[in-house]
């Protein structure tokens, strides 16, 4: 893709994203659209999201950068610069999310460590030092430390399943009490990790590494996104034989009151046709398809962590509940209110314009030339 | 005199008026009252609060629930005590039933784990409360509680959508000026301004904890005009509350989690 063409959306999405967070700033939540019982929505959906990009890109850095894979030679600083940019925008999501941001201060040093928002927190601030200092090395000219990325790789582990276990450990909500959530979220991640990397290197990245990366990467992505469709259907599928309507109902929510979105994007587009088209040798050849195909992925797991997310939250506790009290989130519906979708458009806008100022200046892209001529 | 000491509140009929077993005749809240002044000598620790709910009493007027917000003084949204309306039977044959769902105050809460600031704890007399000034607003316990006894603040006033006029006289400025003015949740006055705690908090019934302080029953309990609500100390062996919870049809809610409830219903 066109880096001007690229440019302009994502100035254009953050101009919209800008006009959310002063929205979000000065009004506080009085312009959301969550509530008390749908009480995490778009934000934090995305935050799931970008974190878990982040986390795939690192992993897949590491390929590089700690297993030595050749097939992913020299893709470590673009891995991290990715890594770096979309868990900044992840963070961004979840700080617009807090009632208090000016407070998460507290979440360090008087953490309660038993806490799962807590080991979130730990937990990517941990991970995001060992990405920034990898790159620091990287950009000083460089490898990084082994220990640097030894300690990268395994945070990454745990905070890839942690939004999972975050959710999971919720007795209170059937939808989500369930140890598939953890294992999940760290398919997905490796998933959309391999996704972005898909559509960088496809739009930006030189021809002769696409294409010996794509060799590789294509195969793996369809093995993961076989995974991915085989985890669904195990979520899915066993709410639905259980047939409790606590995790029954959500799903035949999902399933047909959003017939568009769950069976076109996040299925067909997002996981079957990748799947078919990746698993295709000849694809590899194809730069724009790969990307394209990485976008698909993005789109479609961006719509899976929301189905997830938000159908959990719109079940009465108690049968009742909900219409016993009127007043502002004291409902079961949800759709994200403008400042939601401004705030996302601007978070994306963010990534958008982080990748491309990563290409064009600190040159994540010239380690695989250099590595290339190199070899 | 009739032997009182056998009348007990839950074997009457629900729609006589409960009468304290000590002092027939009497309104009930008086004899919780006087219980309250009690407990109010002992150390908090040796309080064990606990609500008996009279669900054969109770008519879904929603007095609680209003008394509630205004002694919380809370915004639109927010809500300690809904009553839940529930319809039984087929027409002809139909009922209604109204539960009062307040903050079972568990002891072993799913919410105050969850919180990633110790914001919400249990309190030496075992009413889990929230500190607004630590709360960073993340609503992971709202997430983690089984009742859903907790809401948000979004920092939303009644009087939003009031027209502006003279300030001095009508208009949203000199509506706005009740809703303003400070609560004393937890004993501290809070005005409402701008983004300031408690909004941006989760909040949550806390059995009028201020009112307890004071030796004053919760609101929602002096003002149930069926006196289908009881309020005391369970650790007093003469209280009401000690009585009516060790009835046979006295039950709590969602037990099979292990919540341990402090307030039981009675069926």
């Amino acid at each position: 893709m066109n880096k001007t063409i690229a440019y302009s959306i994502g100035i254009a999405a953050l101009l919209l994203g800008l006009w959310g967070f002063f929205d979000r700033l000065v009004y506080g939540d009085a312009h959301a659209a969550y509530g008390s019982f749908v009480v995490w929505g778009l934000w934090v959906a995305a935050y799931f999201f970008l974190g878990g990009i982040a986390v795939g890109c690192f992993l897949w850095g590491s390929m590089d950068l700690l297993f030595d894979v050749p097939a992913f030679k020299g893709i470590g600083k673009t891995a991290l610069w990715a890594s770096l940019v979309t868990l900044a925008a992840g963070l961004m999501a979840i700080g617009f999310d807090l009632g208090h941001m000016e407070r998460i201060w507290k979440a360090y040093l008087q953490a309660n460590l038993h806490s799962g928002v807590a080991e979130d927190v730990w937990g990517y601030t941990l991970f995001g030092l060992f990405t920034l200092i990898a790159l620091y090395q990287m950009v000083k000219g460089s490898r990084p430390a082994k220990v640097v990325v030894i300690l990268g790789f395994m945070t990454a582990l745990y905070v890839a399943g942690a939004p999972g276990k975050l959710l999971g450990v919720n007795a209170a909500r059937m939808y989500w009490h369930t140890a598939l959530l953890p294992v999940q979220f760290l398919f997905f991640a490796l998933t959309t990790g391999a996704a972005m990397l898909m559509v960088i290197y496809s739009f930006w990245g030189t021809p002769s590494k696409a294409e010996q990366l794509f060799s590789v990467l294509n195969r793996a992505t369809a093995v993961l996104l076989f995974v991915d469709l085989y985890l669904v259907w195990a979520y899915f599928g066993q709410g639905l034989a259980g047939d409790m309507p606590e995790v029954a109902n959500p799903i035949h929510a999902v399933m047909s009151g959003h017939p568009f979105l769950f069976w076109v994007v996040q299925i067909f587009l997002g996981l079957l046709l990748p799947m078919v088209m990746l698993a295709q040798r000849k694809t590899a050849l194809n730069s724009s398809l790969v990307g394209i195909m990485g976008l698909c992925i993005l789109i479609g797991n961006m719509v899976t962590r929301y189905f997830i997310l938000v159908p959990g939250q719109q079940e009465d506790l108690i049968e009742g509940l909900s219409t016993a009290f009127h007043g502002h989130g004291y409902t079961l519906a949800y759709a994200p209110s403008i400042t939601e979708w401004a705030v996302f458009s601007g978070l994306i806008g963010i990534v958008i314009i982080g990748l491309l100022v990563g290409a064009d200046y600190l040159s994540p892209m010239c380690q695989c030339n250099k590595s290339q001529k190199e070899a | 005199m009739a032997n009182v000491q056998e009348v007990s509140p839950v074997q009457k009929a629900p729609s006589a008026p409960v009468e304290s077993p000590a002092t027939t005749g009497q309104d009930v809240l008086v004899r919780m009252k006087k219980e309250m002044e009690t407990a109010a000598k002992k150390k908090p620790e040796e309080r064990r609060w606990v609500m008996v709910i009279d669900l054969r009493r109770c008519v879904g007027c929603h007095a609680c629930t209003v008394a509630c917000i205004s002694e919380n003084k809370l915004p639109p949204g927010v809500v300690y005590r809904p009553v839940i309306i529930k319809e039984k039977g087929v027409y002809p044959k139909v009922s209604m039933e109204f539960l009062p769902r307040p903050c079972m105050q568990c002891d072993n809460p799913p919410c105050t784990e969850v919180c990633p600031v110790n914001a919400t704890h249990k309190n030496d007399e075992g009413i889990v409360v929230m500190d607004y000034d630590q709360c960073i607003g993340c609503r992971a316990c709202i997430e983690a509680c089984p009742y859903g006894a907790r809401t948000y603040d979004f920092g939303h006033a009644y009087t939003d959508d009031t027209p502006n006029g003279f300030d001095f006289l009508v208009g949203q400025k000199k509506a706005e000026v009740y809703e303003r003015n400070a609560n004393i949740e937890y004993g501290v006055k809070r005005e409402r301004k701008g983004q300031a705690s408690p909004v941006g908090n989760v909040r949550k019934c806390h059995f009028c904890l201020h009112r307890l302080t004071a030796g004053i029953l919760p609101a929602c309990t002096t003002t149930c005009i069926g006196r289908a609500t009881f309020f005391g100390d369970a650790n007093d062996k003469s209280s009401l509350v000690h009585e009516l919870i060790a009835k046979a049809n006295v039950t709590q809610l969602k037990q099979e989690l292990g919540t341990k409830p402090r307030v039981y219903y009675i069926l």
